[in-house]
């Protein structure tokens, strides 16, 4: 009897913010999420380096893809970060499935000053992931364990940004490398991206040397490229405590709001210059 | 009221410096007359001199090269009014251990409102006593009077003798006082001191209107208000806080957890306060009371209206944190206050049902970083009704963020209008960039950011943007160009979002050659 009242209890008292007992966060890529025993565990910290400094932003967006559709997020950069690779851009944020409204930012003007607050922030129960932003050197890996256990207790996703593959070890639960990679024409948007475009989009698309338009009015262009593009990551898993390591190219899906694994597997080459392009009926 | 004359203050001010870096004999075979000058018009005239200058005859006023010749020995330092209002800025702060109501009175006075204040201290003339204590021990030259209106204690304090007036002494007081006492401006009294009114005695019972006349209407009001016949407000220095408790100690205390625990039963009793009136505090300001007289002052904001005292020690308990080592309590403080500056209704509300207490938790979250951070560097994204991406969305301090922050409205529009993709990431001004495109008005095929050469392989565009025209500051002079963004992709996949800034087709009417810019990365 007691007990039950226990469990009932504690199910009363359990987070509002987070589901607690919702498990890990599956990627929806069968491959990955065998890799990670489920998905992408919950209530622990997951270190995501960026490829090369040009591809952090790249490495951002997964990282923004990773947490949960409309969490609540607080992204914690250093100043350095901010200033050379810009702030989070509330507009911008829609694209991978999150809502400006529920983000909050904060700016660390030292190193222990952005491990205080993300660890403040993970020990706050409203918040469902918190993205911390470092730029170069290393982390003392006291402070990535204090955030792992912060983490663990709230269970609320903790997302380590680095903008450099990092060479020192780590104790977090995984650790990816991710770098943009060459995106290709969504496939089968020839007459979605039609449909698309008639709904007001204002812009052209248009391959490398591909007819210049002269004027731009939107009533006498046809739709000069091969559809959508879509954004590619060509992502590492080189660290995994739970399961093998990989690689794989994945491709963010703007309608399903989720990951895909890429139309190409591989990088390809450029296409061809003279291809003749496709007119959209 | 009261009024305070620091009536030696720039040379109160040089010998309290020296006194801080030269020992006791030094100062002894240093010491000399001393005297301050400053450019009147075209002469140096003293402007202040000290205890032994003054017993040599010296007065402020005299031409400095009359004084050099009276006494040689003298020595003569040029004035820094700049210090001088500097350092009876810190006065005022430190009076306000005796009242809220604190106005400078430059260049060297100080008036106090210490109506309902005095009896904290034992009465008016303990009050006055402990002010004086403290200002000779600081080795400062002053005197003071209190009166029943702000002119009457002026003139007592800077011309007449020291001490207590009740009110309806005025005239009394100020009958035998010369016009000057009455702050006239100083063309005015010399035009009286021509025709023999030398004091206020002569002035007070003549026929108003031929005064008026002759004198203008400002000798007159300057009169009444002295008499306390014509009230005259105080505009104190500070803005005086709608809530304030305060407590002074026996014995000075220095450690953090005693400062704390002080804020804590501060708070407590502020807490009563605020409830009685339905209000919530908004930013909460510490104020420290060193022992010599240094003040130390921490602001903490909250963003809901907050009364908790465990919340509110808690907020200056990271506040201290942020410190550390420049909370410096020297010889420990004698006092704390703790002020509520800005007070918000705070309706009732009940916790646990709903989203609220989510919301409350979020609230704290952002208190705390804002406590220990800045608030400026805790911010919130909110959508502003503007075209021009870097204001469109913005980020303010998640402090002073409302209940609508225009997201609603966004999700609206976009929903409608199909908005091109926004980048993820926004520098924080765009950066120009080398960049060649095939036609004038297409996309760049290769560009050249940060000394990198990025080849485009493909593009999305253009967005026309029009600058804010219509606005004089529609932001740098970027502002008012308009721009076409593109969203290109080069061949490693990193996507830019570009813009050239400026048409081509203007070029004829005179503007300058459009330059690209990198704006945004994509993810």
């Amino acid at each position: 009897m007691i007990a039950q009242l226990r469990q009932s209890l504690r199910a009363l008292q359990k987070p509002a913010g987070i589901d607690a007992d919702a498990g890990p966060l599956p990627l929806g890529i069968a491959a990955i999420d065998l890799a990670l025993g489920g998905g992408l565990a919950r209530g622990a910290l997951h270190e995501i380096a960026a490829a090369g400094e040009a591809h952090i932003t790249a490495a951002a967006g997964f990282a923004l893809g990773l947490a949960p559709a409309g969490a609540r997020l607080v992204w914690i950069a250093e100043d350095m970060a901010r200033a050379e690779s810009g702030a989070p851009y509330g507009p911008g944020l829609e694209a991978f499935g999150l809502l400006p409204e529920r983000l909050l930012t904060v700016a660390g003007a030292r190193r222990c000053d952005l491990l205080w607050a993300m660890e403040e922030a993970l020990r706050c129960r409203a918040i469902a992931a918190v993205i911390g932003e470092v730029r170069h050197g290393e982390i003392d890996p006291v402070a990535v364990r204090r955030l792992s256990l912060a983490a663990a207790q709230s269970g609320a996703l903790a997302l380590l940004l680095r903008a450099a593959p990092p060479r020192d070890a780590s104790t977090a639960a995984t650790r990816w490398i991710v770098g943009a990679a060459p995106s290709s024409p969504s496939p089968g948007s020839g007459g979605s991206t039609a449909e698309r475009s008639e709904g007001g989009r204002g812009g052209v698309i248009y391959e490398k040397s591909s007819p210049p338009p002269g004027a731009l009015t939107r009533a006498d262009l046809p739709l000069s490229g091969g559809g959508e593009r879509e954004s590619c990551f060509a992502v590492q898993l080189t660290r995994n405590r739970r399961g093998p390591l990989g690689a794989w190219m994945l491709q963010w899906s703007d309608s399903d709001e989720r990951f895909v694994p890429a139309t190409h597997a591989q990088p390809v080459a450029a296409p061809a210059a003279d291809r003749p392009h496709r007119k959209v009926a | 009221m009261l009024s305070l004359w620091l009536r030696q203050l720039p040379t109160d001010r040089i010998e309290r410096l020296r006194d801080s870096f030269l020992s006791l004999p030094l100062r002894e075979r240093v010491a000399a007359p001393l005297v301050v000058y400053g450019k009147r018009g075209n002469a140096e005239l003293l402007t202040a001199v000290d205890d032994a200058a003054e017993r040599l005859g010296l007065s402020p006023g005299l031409a400095l090269a009359q004084a050099r010749a009276m006494h040689p020995g003298i020595e003569a330092i040029a004035e820094d009014a700049e210090a001088d209002s500097q350092l009876l800025e810190a006065i005022a702060d430190w009076c306000l251990r005796y009242t809220p109501l604190v106005a400078c009175d430059a260049p060297d006075g100080l008036l106090l409102d210490i109506s309902g204040c005095a009896h904290l201290y034992g009465g008016e003339d303990a009050l006055v006593a402990d002010l004086a204590g403290r200002l000779e021990a600081a080795g400062f030259a002053y005197r003071t009077a209190i009166a029943g209106s702000i002119g009457a204690a002026y003139a007592a304090a800077h011309h007449g003798a020291p001490g207590r007036y009740a009110c309806g002494q005025e005239r009394a007081l100020l009958s035998p006082l010369p016009l000057t006492a009455l702050r006239l401006e100083p063309g005015t009294a010399a035009a009286l001191a021509r025709v023999g009114l030398k004091h206020i005695g002569n002035i007070i019972d003549l026929p108003r209107a031929p005064l008026t006349a002759r004198f203008g209407a400002d000798l007159l009001r300057q009169l009444d208000r002295a008499l306390g016949n014509e009230h005259e407000p105080l505009t104190p220095r500070l803005p005086v806080a709608p809530y304030v408790a305060e407590q002074r100690f026996a014995e000075p205390i220095a450690r953090e957890e005693d400062v704390l625990a002080i804020v804590a039963r501060l708070a407590g009793r502020l807490q009563l306060a605020l409830e009685r009136r339905g209000d919530g505090a908004r930013r909460i300001e510490l104020t420290l009371f060193r022992t010599d007289g240094a003040l130390r002052r921490l602001a903490a904001g909250c963003s809901r209206p907050l009364r908790d005292p465990a919340q509110i020690r808690a907020l200056f308990s990271e506040r201290l944190h942020a410190l550390a080592d420049v909370l410096d309590p020297g010889f420990g403080f004698d006092m704390a206050r703790l002020s509520v500056v800005v007070a918000e209704p705070c309706p009732p509300e009940q916790i646990g049902i709903g989203g609220t207490e989510d919301d409350a938790e979020l609230d704290r979250l952002v208190d705390r970083l804002s406590a220990r951070l800045g608030a400026r560097r805790v911010r919130r994204p909110v959508a502003q009704d503007s075209h021009i991406p870097e204001i469109a969305g913005s980020c303010v301090p998640a402090q002073l963020t409302g209940t609508d922050d225009g997201w609603v409205a966004f999700h609206r529009y976009r929903a409608q209008a199909d908005l091109a993709p926004r980048p993820l990431r926004l520098l924080m001004r765009p950066e120009p960039i080398e960049a060649m495109a095939e036609v004038p008005d297409g996309p760049p095929l290769r560009f050249r950011w940060r000394r990198a050469l990025h080849e485009v392989i493909a593009a999305e565009g253009p967005e026309r943007i029009e600058g804010a025209w219509w606005s004089e500051h529609g932001g740098d002079s970027l502002g008012n160009l308009a721009r076409d963004y593109f969203r290109v992709e080069d061949k490693s996949g990193l996507r830019f979002w570009l813009f050239r800034a400026g048409l081509y087709r203007d070029l004829a009417q005179g503007a300058a050659a459009p330059t690209w810019f990198l704006h945004g990365t994509f993810g």
